[in-house]
């Protein structure tokens, strides 16, 4: 459901263009997981914004169910992004002046949902935080963060969640948390997951591991 | 619109709105509140005005004015009363008697301002308002020294016998005029039947007086105008404008100027919280777009956020500007007949366009240019900023303001000399601001690292220091100004009517009482002007072309009564503009005050022609003078050189300044010399004085409200780098560095930031001074070298002292959470 095909994205320098990734071809099947493991500025990183339409490509294609997303508009990827995608970022991207409650409200509210608030509570009581639904993030340990941000990503429905190295600003213990919730809501769900990391234990929970280096992406044998 | 309606709630309590909210209430406050009070002060200006008419409105005639006009008034609601005067005996006893100038009242005068009088000739002064009581008179104190008698004895004017019942002392429409009549006499218009001096052919001159609300009043003036017929004349305020009217003139302008500049403060302080909210919610728009949030829902979110946030700067800001006029026009409750109201629509809807136009040019650009915020940023927070202004959105900015200006102050001219000075102050800010921070960095490298890191800092915020210095200059340079022509405007006020300035006028003293006069006052020490001769001479025809008798309007140059005086030197506090002072022996030469010279259109070399008594002669005008018409001294239009006028009678006259406590000489004064003529000025002195000091205490009201305003946007300023600043701090502690090691490179920041500010400012300032002194309160220019120095001084400490008390909270976070957050 989700197609690269011969991906490249570039960006200019003081001394010409430097390619981040290089022809790139992917497929990920609905209710896959694949995590993309590398080193940093392996360009890992670029290639989840480009998966997830948050960024447009030098070269090639990206196709989430067929839809290209070279062909939309800024706007027409928003609200793909809004239909189908969720994410779980490294440094949260909590909103400081808005409850738990209410981070988790705001994809749901921006679907125009009536019931954005039960719902959102409903959420957050699957990640273990409905006595924290009204504290602000900076009430919150880091670990509580991520589990906040985890229920928006799946408030919203979405069916593919992009994770961004989400256990990347935790401490080993409360990282392994983290991710049992993520898989454990993921399977719940039937969401796609495609997750960027550096940490090996982590990919090997995946389905199928990719491996970034400079620029270029190769699948990794199951040994 | 409820996901809005949260946001705003979040950002409240975030409060990131609350200072770009402030800053709108600020400007809706500062703007609607001055000109609301400009208004009022407008309004106390005219009735001020009204008051040396006795009237709004005036028409006289010397045949008696149909009553039916009278009629007319009431029915427009207006109100009316009529004067006569005249010249007649007055007899006292069996041998008194003196030609006396009388002036019989109906019982509404005077429609406008009081009368004077006192229980004994010199006695305490009270205010009145109606006519004497039938039967009764008021007399000139020096009636009762010429007569020999007191209040409560019996006077005849033809037929008819009154009682003396007070001395008037002070009448508002008779301002001018008043040399060459007689001692004035005040009796009740009723009983000038009784008197039956007023016959067909006498010499009357018939006034009828009109007051009531000003647009009735308007309406009316128009209708007579339609109707006076020739002879009749038609006064109006505008034909004279007393030395109070323009006291409270320049005050009105110092206001619309203090306005002006409130919303240039007003207007820089929500761009910069505009800018700094837009910086903060680049993360917050990321993150909604990531979300699925497209542009238009990005765009119709913060554009109704703007809606909202002007319709409640609008409440707030109109009741603070209720709230402000109320305590302003307090100061003036005693000046005002009428208490001026407070609801006018006009400053409120001045302040509702202005803060809209705020939003609109000032805060729009940098929130509708959010919707371009690329999502990537979620993952990439490192990007760089999105640069939130373009060279258009400033150039659409100043326009913004100078339309606004214009449209607030009326004044053109004030609207440019101000841009002046504020696009020098950004000019020059810049080039500043680039030059002396980069050759600063090359300094800083061979300084101590107190000094490195202060100096690495300004450079670093390049283009950010930039707009800081901008707008600190902008911001005192305001300031300055304003304080600059405060101080101006006062010492001028005060020049005007130092203490001990003269407040009597003497005149009517014959050549032999001179001695006489001169001894007395002297033994009491009494401080006096030079004795100026004096005689009514008859301006005939200007470079050979007659003057008319009369001319139907009232502006016209026609042949008038001219007092002539003659002087060896020029008179004091007179300055020659043009031609020369004459040498000894010249004669059939004149000089001419030089507005006098401008009505009549005369210039240097033109020959006059004038009449003293049956002889005309020629003289030439050989010089044009300036003087000052409300310095209370003798004052005349034409001087001619000694010896021309020696073969005519003369008298003399004088000013002179008598404490209260020493106006009991008065009398003895008149009794050895009942022929001159005092006139009282002491009492419109002190309510001049006391309008002045009530007026520069509304003026220093709004200055330390601007003032207010210019510190909030010191503050905004230095908000602008508040937030990197934690960061690099945080960074910097985690590295090692103590917190005096921090706050020391903030202070040297801050401290070089002032001073350049500083310099900027007190140069921009002092040009603008110049030209607004020059151009337009036309007040003369005095350079300020003293205050260069002090303003250098205050605008280093204010903005490092600014600085450091803002940044306090950079090292006092601890660096965990600063870096944690980021």
């Amino acid at each position: 459901m989700i197609t690269a095909e011969n991906l490249g994205k570039r960006v200019p320098m003081a001394d010409g263009e430097l390619a981040i990734l290089k022809g790139i071809n992917l497929e990920i099947k609905s209710g896959e997981s694949v995590a993309i493991i590398g080193a940093s500025g392996s360009g890992k990183s670029t290639l989840l914004g480009l998966l997830a339409g948050l960024d447009t490509a030098s070269d090639g294609r990206v196709r989430i169910d067929g839809t290209d997303l070279q062909g939309l508009s800024e706007d027409g990827r928003a609200a793909l992004r809004g239909r189908d995608v969720g994410f779980v970022f490294q440094s949260f991207q909590l909103l400081p002046a808005l409850t738990a409650l209410e981070n988790v409200m705001l994809p749901l509210e921006l679907k125009g949902d009536a019931r954005a608030s039960e719902r959102a509570a409903g959420y957050l009581e699957r990640v273990g935080l409905a006595d924290r639904r009204d504290h602000y993030p900076r009430q919150l340990s880091g670990g509580e963060q991520q589990r906040v941000a985890i229920a928006r990503a799946f408030a919203g429905s979405p069916r593919i969640l992009f994770a961004d190295e989400p256990t990347g600003n935790l401490d080993r213990a409360t990282g392994e948390r983290i991710t049992d919730l993520l898989f454990g809501l993921n399977r719940e769900e039937g969401t796609t997951l495609v997750l960027v990391t550096h940490d090996l234990q982590l990919a090997k929970r995946c389905q199928r591991q990719l491996q970034m280096d400079s620029g270029e992406l190769h699948e990794i044998e199951p040994s | 619109m409820t996901l809005l309606l949260r946001m705003l709630v979040r950002d409240w309590r975030g409060g990131e709105l609350g200072v770009l909210l402030g800053a709108l209430v600020l400007a809706v406050t500062m703007v609607s509140g001055i000109s609301g009070f400009a208004a009022a002060l407008k309004s106390a200006l005219r009735q001020e005005s009204h008051s040396f008419l006795a009237a709004d409105l005036v028409v006289r005639d010397a045949r008696p004015l149909p009553a039916s006009w009278l009629a007319e008034a009431a029915e427009r609601g207006l109100e009316s009363a009529q004067t006569l005067n005249f010249t007649s005996m007055l007899y006292a006893g069996d041998e008194g008697m003196v030609l006396a100038s009388v002036k019989a009242v109906s019982e509404a005068y005077p429609l406008r301002g009081a009368l004077r009088l006192s229980d004994a000739p010199y006695g305490e002064l009270r205010e009145h308002r109606g006519a004497p009581a039938q039967g009764s008179v008021w007399l000139e104190p020096r009636l009762f020294a010429l007569l020999d008698i007191a209040i409560g004895d019996t006077v005849g004017i033809g037929e008819a016998e009154f009682r003396v019942a007070a001395a008037i002392r002070g009448e508002p429409d008779r301002a001018g005029g008043f040399l060459g009549v007689g001692p004035r006499v005040m009796l009740n218009a009723g009983d000038i039947p009784a008197t039956q001096v007023v016959q067909p052919g006498s010499r009357v001159s018939y006034r009828q007086l009109y007051a009531g609300d000003p647009e009735a009043a308007e309406e009316f003036r128009l209708w007579l105008e339609a109707v006076v017929e020739p002879g009749q004349r038609l006064q109006s305020v505008e034909t004279s404008q007393p030395a109070v009217g323009r006291a409270l003139a320049r005050a009105e302008r110092f206001l619309l100027l203090a306005g002006s500049l409130a919303v240039i403060l007003a207007s820089v302080a929500v761009g910069l919280a505009a800018r700094r909210y837009a910086e903060r919610h680049q993360n917050y728009v990321a993150l909604l777009k990531s979300l699925g949030a497209d542009s238009s829902r990005v765009k119709s979110l913060y554009a109704a956020t703007l809606a909202i946030s002007w319709l409640l700067s609008l409440l707030l800001g109109w009741v603070l500007a209720w709230g402000l006029q109320l305590l302003a026009l307090q100061s003036f409750a005693e000046q005002l007949t009428v208490m001026p109201s407070l609801l006018q629509p006009r400053p409120y809807f001045i302040g509702a366009v202005t803060a809209l136009v705020c939003v609109s040019v000032f805060a729009w650009p940098s929130l509708g240019r959010l919707t371009a915020i690329s999502p990537l940023r979620v993952l990439r927070s490192d990007m760089p900023l999105h640069d939130t202004r373009e060279p258009r959105d400033y150039l659409l900015g100043l326009l913004a303001m100078v339309l606004l200006m214009w449209w607030y102050s009326a004044d053109l001219k004030l609207t440019l000399v101000v841009l002046g000075g504020l696009l020098t102050v950004t000019v020059l800010g810049g080039l500043v601001a680039l030059f002396l921070l980069r050759g600063g960095r090359v300094l800083g490298m061979q300084a101590g690292s107190v000094w490195r890191l202060a100096l690495a800092s300004l450079q670093r915020h390049g283009l950010g220091n930039a707009l800081q210095l901008v707008v600190f200059s902008v911001a005192i340079m305001l300031l300055l100004l304003l304080a600059l022509l405060r101080t101006s405007l006062l010492e001028g006020w005060q020049q005007q009517l130092p203490e001990g300035a003269p407040n009597h006028f003497l005149l009517n003293l014959a050549p032999d009482e001179l001695g006489a006069v001169s001894t007395l006052l002297d033994d009491q020490r009494v401080r006096r002007e030079k004795l100026y001769p004096m005689l009514r001479g008859r301006l005939m025809a200007v470079d050979g072309e007659a003057l008319p008798i009369e001319a139907q309007d009232d502006d016209a140059a026609t042949q008038r009564e001219v007092n002539f005086t003659w002087s060896a030197q020029i008179p004091d506090g007179n300055e020659l503009l043009a031609g020369q002072w004459w040498v000894p022996g010249e004669t059939a030469a004149v000089s001419v005050e030089v507005e006098f010279a401008e009505r009549y259109g005369m210039s240097l070399g033109d020959q006059l022609q004038v009449r003293i008594g049956a002889a005309e002669f020629g003289v030439t005008v050989t010089s044009l003078r300036s003087l000052d018409w409300e310095s209370f001294k003798p004052n005349f239009f034409m001087v001619f050189p000694p010896g021309l006028l020696d073969s005519y009678p003369v008298t003399y006259m004088t000013s002179f300044y008598l404490p209260p406590e020493q106006k009991p000489l008065l009398n003895d004064l008149l009794r050895a010399h009942p022929t001159a003529t005092v006139l009282e000025v002491d009492a419109i002195m002190a309510q001049l004085r006391s309008t002045l000091s009530q007026v520069s205490s509304a003026i220093e009201l709004v200055l330390g409200l601007v003032l207010l305003a210019g510190v909030l946007v010191l503050i905004a300023g230095v908000q602008a780098t508040a937030d990197s600043r934690l960061r690099e701090s945080a960074l910097l502690r985690a590295l090692g560095a103590g917190q005096s090691h921090i706050l020391g490179a903030v202070a040297i920041e801050f401290l070089t930031l002032g001073l350049m500010a500083g310099l900027l400012a007190i140069s921009a300032a002092e040009t603008a001074f110049w030209a607004l002194q020059r151009f337009v309160f036309e007040l003369p220019y005095t350079p300020t070298p003293g205050l260069w120095l002090p303003t250098l001084m205050a605008a280093a400490l204010l903005i490092g002292g600014l600085g450091l008390w803002n940044c306090r909270r950079v090292v006092s976070v601890a660096p965990a959470e600063v870096l944690r957050d980021a």
